[in-house]
């Protein structure tokens, strides 16, 4: 799970530049926008919503879009899309665990497999919603634990205890 | 693949539409199944000049006056007479138009062995506001008509 932040992360400058004439309603804005937003926001929802990418992604874009106009600064734009997309992804990925049987341990792709990153996939597939919210935030995005609290919304205790257990969860159905 | 080619794959045209219905002030949205091919159907909805007309009632007609960038001038004039200026992108599979007043939008993907296709309306001044859910709520009937119109237009040339 490296950190591959810079890789994805959009241009904020602009995106933040855009985001007056998004929220007079200029849809032209809007869309530039929507193109600047969406790798970043896919890139958080994937691991979290594997199954439904495309639902947790649009939802997010959504909330996002809906929220627009109540958001007074524009430094603030990169925090806030991190934090209505965690919450949507969460919730999308809930929803569909609800849905959806846990897939059993004999499935899992052999040790070895070339495709490492879907290896990763596969054994955070069978993590809670929750734990991959918070190894997305500690190890993708590499926040410390006070403000993964921020913003996930809970506590600085249970962000640390929700760590240890994700990580050990991880840990060891990559070992199986 | 670029890390925006991945995320813009999530996001088919017909989902980006639906985002931007969550921005626009009293945004009209209407979305339907067209059982005939996206290229089709896309013949139909990007053919601005001919076919606005028929599938807006406020469009009497809908002129290009510059094809060249990205973002295309247009004027449309409406049946009293009046006219506006709109800026137009126009993509396969997407289309946003945008006067000082109002917005438009229209998306088409594949589905199965048809096309689903998405219809967006709205307005863009704050003095609209206040009337913005009367409009939704007028717009939704309407807009959804709009869906159908462009149905029978792809039939009307199979």
């Amino acid at each position: 799970m490296g950190r591959t932040q810079e890789s994805t992360a959009p241009p904020w400058e602009a995106a933040a530049q855009l985001l007056p004439a998004a929220q007079h309603g200029d849809v032209l804005a809007m869309d530039e926008l929507l193109r600047l937003l969406t790798p970043y926001v896919t890139r958080l929802c994937r691991p979290i919503a594997q199954t439904d990418t495309a639902d947790a992604v649009q939802e997010s874009l959504v909330a996002v879009f809906r929220g627009l106009r109540s958001l007074n600064d524009p430094a603030a734009l990169y925090g806030w899309v991190r934090t209505v997309t965690l919450r949507e992804a969460v919730r999308v990925a809930r929803r569909t665990a609800r849905e959806t049987p846990v897939a059993e341990w004999d499935d899992r792709p052999a040790m070895g497999d070339p495709q490492l990153a879907g290896d990763v996939h596969d054994v955070l597939r069978r993590l809670p919603a929750d734990h991959r919210a918070i190894l997305v935030l500690r190890e993708v995005e590499g926040l410390d634990e006070r403000t993964a609290s921020a913003v996930l919304g809970v506590s600085l205790g249970t962000v640390k205890s929700r760590l240890h257990r994700a990580r050990e969860g991880f840990r060891k159905a990559w070992q199986r | 693949m670029s890390g925006e080619a991945a995320g813009m794959q999530q996001m088919d045209p017909v989902r980006r539409l639906r985002v931007l219905a969550a921005g626009v002030r009293g945004g009209m949205f209407a979305e339907g199944f067209i059982d005939a091919p996206p290229e089709g159907v896309w013949a139909v909805a990007a053919d601005l000049e001919g076919e606005l007309p028929h599938l807006v009632p406020s469009v009497r007609s809908f002129r290009l006056m510059d094809d060249s960038g990205s973002r295309l001038r247009a004027v449309a004039v409406g049946p009293l007479g009046h006219r506006a200026d709109f800026e137009v992108v126009l993509e396969y599979g997407w289309c946003l138009m945008q006067s000082p007043l109002v917005i438009g939008g229209m998306a088409a993907v594949a589905e199965g062995s048809g096309t689903r296709f998405a219809v967006l309306g709205g307005v863009r001044t704050a003095g609209l506001v206040p009337v913005a859910a009367v409009l939704r709520a007028v717009g939704a009937v309407r807009i959804g008509r709009m869906v159908e119109r462009v149905r029978r237009r792809t039939a009307a040339r199979r």
